[in-house]
């Protein structure tokens, strides 16, 4: 079975992530079981989605395996991309390993569908999360101070909110000088900043739609954005008022920026991507390395919110049927367990599993307390409690999406930048992404009409 | 006699067909006008149809909507607004400043090799390391630019993320770039000034400025038109160090219609109304080089 397309070439182009990382400098054993010689494109995220785009329109599928990020390429472009049930249930073919189930729910539905819930276009293949990573040092070191002087327990927790978190940056600017500033943020005008906001806007009980899919399966007319609603409103003068004691630098971090600025002992604590754990626990490129705690995000008035920045592994449509279908045999393959471990132990890799079960292995159990050979599982307490489906955070999930997320981190930058008042920029913003939704409505009905 | 010939089998063949000239010249010629034209009649076709890129590449008609759309379109209207300034001013800049050092390395009686070595250096790096140099060197943790600011009480926030500061920083980080383009073009000028004019004129006690106004600044007046056409058509459709350092922010003060035109086509894949917006730069660019071309006419140097 898995030798039945041995010979062909497979090119699989993805973002130069962890995982990727570590399937590359270790293909032989899938070269071995099934005689296919896979080519890796490693690129930046949004180089990879202008070639993964341009590669749909020549209409040549010369990239067989996409890495399909949710939002720039299933959302837009999930008509181009290879139904995988139907090589799941082919007898002809090899299933998942331990079935679709054992794949994270929330990620199977964000990373891997779209708008129906019987189409499958991607198996979940990595899972950066937001979370909060704060120097334990320091907060052990200032923890009875700061708790006398705030009135509150300050050490970091699912039940800390958001106010607290303010107070104890402050806290940190004012009362002591290992670190420059409490907080720092990725708030430069980038992808990076309508993440490290949305955390806020969500918890504060705004959203950028009232659409109960939108977030989860996704769809292509989510209604009108709710972002002049007052909850909105209310979280962006929030997120004004938090980056005007953070680092000032901030405004110019993306999220490699901020995280080497906390590496660097530039800033006490910061919403991070999970996935640097690996570099922030490297003596070797961390000034902080054994220093970190981790916790989930705090909560605002209305939830937790946790920004989930996964993405699946897709077959291009436009490829010919037997690629296709010799590419299903390395998205089961890069997605099983065992190859997942294996890139878990991996010396360039580091990733996290999608998988649940890998996460009951005594083995893996093991690294999730100091000292780990797999440090990204040292967080593995603030992420599993990340992907519950109530502590999420999941942008919208629709065609214009790459307009829209511009939109939403322009806005907020001019409000940054005091251009404009919270309220301005997202009424700005609301009227902005109404104004795509209607062209992509337009879009979306020229091209049923032509179907 | 000879001449009258050659001119004369060069307009036409005595049978009234091509020339030979012609016929050798035309396979070149066509594959130039493939080259040419073929892009263009493409994008222009692109700018009056929607563009889905799924399945293959296909267009939806839809006359001169993208058209109306970028007339009316007030992110794009304020991104060029953002350019004209942008292009005033590092143009303007370069300018000033490139006459003025090139004025002074002319007046060099020693050294004035090292020096043009030194001041050249900068053009000689990638636009896009000039970029990531200028990231480096104000940034506000260990940036050397943003530490000197601080300490001298000048400016204490972040340079390239503040609203302020962010197009003069990449503003002069083109001007640092570009400067010597200016400087070695000035002084090709200069050295094409007849010295015994202006020894004459010394001898019927000019000043240095009535010399630099009456003699050498006519002299130079057609490679300084040609300097600021290189330059202008640079300026328009500069790019990678603003990709590089802001992005277009903070809240778009640095989104000039280059980033613009590559955020539309490339990452909203907008395909059509970026075709639009492209062809008016393009109208653009025309129109400014035609304003440079017609005052070197105007000058006897076009020709």
């Amino acid at each position: 079975m898995w030798k039945q397309y041995s010979g062909t070439t497979l090119n699989f182009i993805s973002e130069n992530t962890a995982p990727t990382a570590a399937i590359a400098s270790n293909l032989q054993p899938f070269t071995d079981l099934t005689g296919i010689t896979v080519n890796v494109l490693q690129l930046e995220l949004g180089t990879m989605v202008q070639k993964v785009a341009l590669d749909i329109g020549s209409g040549e599928g010369s990239y067989q395996i996409v890495y399909a990020d949710p939002y720039q390429i299933v959302a837009p472009y999930h008509d181009a991309l290879a139904e995988l049930d139907e090589f799941n249930e082919d007898e002809n073919l090899p299933s998942v390993p331990k079935g679709l189930e054992d794949f994270i729910s929330t990620q199977l539905a964000a990373a891997g569908r779209f708008a129906d819930e019987n189409k499958l276009y991607g198996l979940p293949y990595d899972c950066p999360t937001m979370i909060w990573m704060y120097r334990k040092d320091l907060f052990e070191k200032y923890g009875d101070s700061m708790s006398q002087d705030l009135g509150f327990d300050p050490t970091p927790s699912a039940s800390s909110t958001w106010g607290e978190y303010y107070q104890i940056a402050k806290w940190f600017n004012e009362n002591q000088d290992e670190v420059p500033y409490g907080t720092g943020h990725q708030a430069r005008q980038y992808d990076s900043l309508m993440c490290d906001f949305s955390n806020i806007l969500w918890c504060y009980g705004g959203d950028y739609f009232d659409n109960e899919v939108v977030s989860s399966l996704g769809t292509v007319d989510p209604g009108p954005s709710t972002l002049d609603q007052p909850e909105a409103l209310e979280a962006a003068a929030f997120y004004k008022k938090l980056l005007g004691i953070a680092h000032p630098g901030s405004v110019s971090w993306d999220w490699n920026a901020t995280d080497e600025a906390f590496r660097t002992g530039q800033i006490a604590m910061t919403p991070n991507w999970h996935e640097f754990t690996a570099v922030d626990q490297d003596p070797a490129e961390s000034e902080i390395a054994g220093k970190i705690g981790y916790s989930p995000l705090p909560k605002g008035p209305a939830r937790n919110a946790n920004m989930y920045g996964g993405s699946s592994i897709a077959i291009n449509g436009a490829s010919p049927v037997e690629e296709q279908r010799a590419a299903w045999l390395f998205l089961v393959w890069a997605t099983s367990p065992d190859t997942m471990l294996m890139g878990m132990k991996s010396d360039v890799g580091g990733g996290t599993p999608t998988r649940r079960s890998l996460y009951e292995l005594p083995e893996v159990k093991k690294e999730m307390k100091p000292p780990s050979d797999m440090p990204n599982l040292l967080t593995y307490d603030a992420v599993s409690e990340a992907w519950k489906p109530e502590n999420i955070g999941l942008r919208p999930k629709i065609p214009s999406w790459n307009e829209c997320d511009t939109i939403i981190y322009t806005e907020v930058s001019k409000m940054l930048a005091d251009q404009k008042s919270p309220e301005e920029a997202m009424k700005t913003a609301k009227q902005y992404f109404d104004d795509a939704q209607s062209r992509a409505r337009t879009l979306a009905s020229r091209r049923m009409e032509v179907a | 006699m000879a001449a009258a010939q050659t001119e004369g089998r060069a307009k036409k063949s005595g049978n009234g067909g091509l020339s030979l000239e012609m016929k050798m010249l035309l396979p070149v010629l066509l594959l130039l006008a493939v080259l040419s034209f073929f892009p263009l009649f493409y994008i222009i076709w692109m700018s009056l149809n929607t563009v889905s890129l799924i399945n293959g590449i296909s267009f939806d008609f839809a006359g001169l909507a993208n058209w109306t759309r970028m007339f009316t379109d007030e992110i794009v209207g304020a991104a060029w607004a953002r350019a004209a300034l942008y292009f005033v001013a590092t143009v303007g800049l370069e300018m000033i400043l490139g006459i003025a050092i090139a004025l002074l390395v002319h007046e060099l009686v020693w050294g004035k090799n090292l020096a043009l070595s030194l001041i050249l250096l900068p053009m000689f790096m990638a636009p896009v390391i000039v970029g990531l140099l200028g990231r480096f060197l104000t940034d506000s943790s260990y940036g050397l630019y943003a530490y000197v600011l601080r300490e001298l009480g000048i400016f204490e926030r972040d340079i390239l993320g503040t609203a302020s500061s962010a197009l003069p920083a990449v503003i002069l980080m083109d001007v640092w770039e570009w400067t010597p383009l200016i400087v070695l073009i000035v002084l090709a000028g200069l050295a094409s000034v007849n010295q015994y004019v202006i020894e004459a004129a010394k001898v019927d006690g000019a000043s240095y400025l009535e010399r630099l106004r009456y003699i050498v600044a006519p002299s130079i007046a057609g490679v300084v038109t040609v300097a600021l056409l290189v330059r202008s058509m640079d300026a328009i459709r500069y790019f990678d160090i603003i990709t590089v350092t802001t992005n277009g922010g903070p809240g778009n003060t640095t989104k000039i219609i280059p980033i613009r035109l590559y955020e539309t086509a490339f990452r909203f894949f907008d395909l059509g109304y970026a075709a639009a917006i492209g062809l008016g730069m393009l109208v653009f660019s025309i129109l400014v080089a035609n304003v440079f071309v017609r005052i070197l006419e105007s000058r006897g140097l076009a020709r």
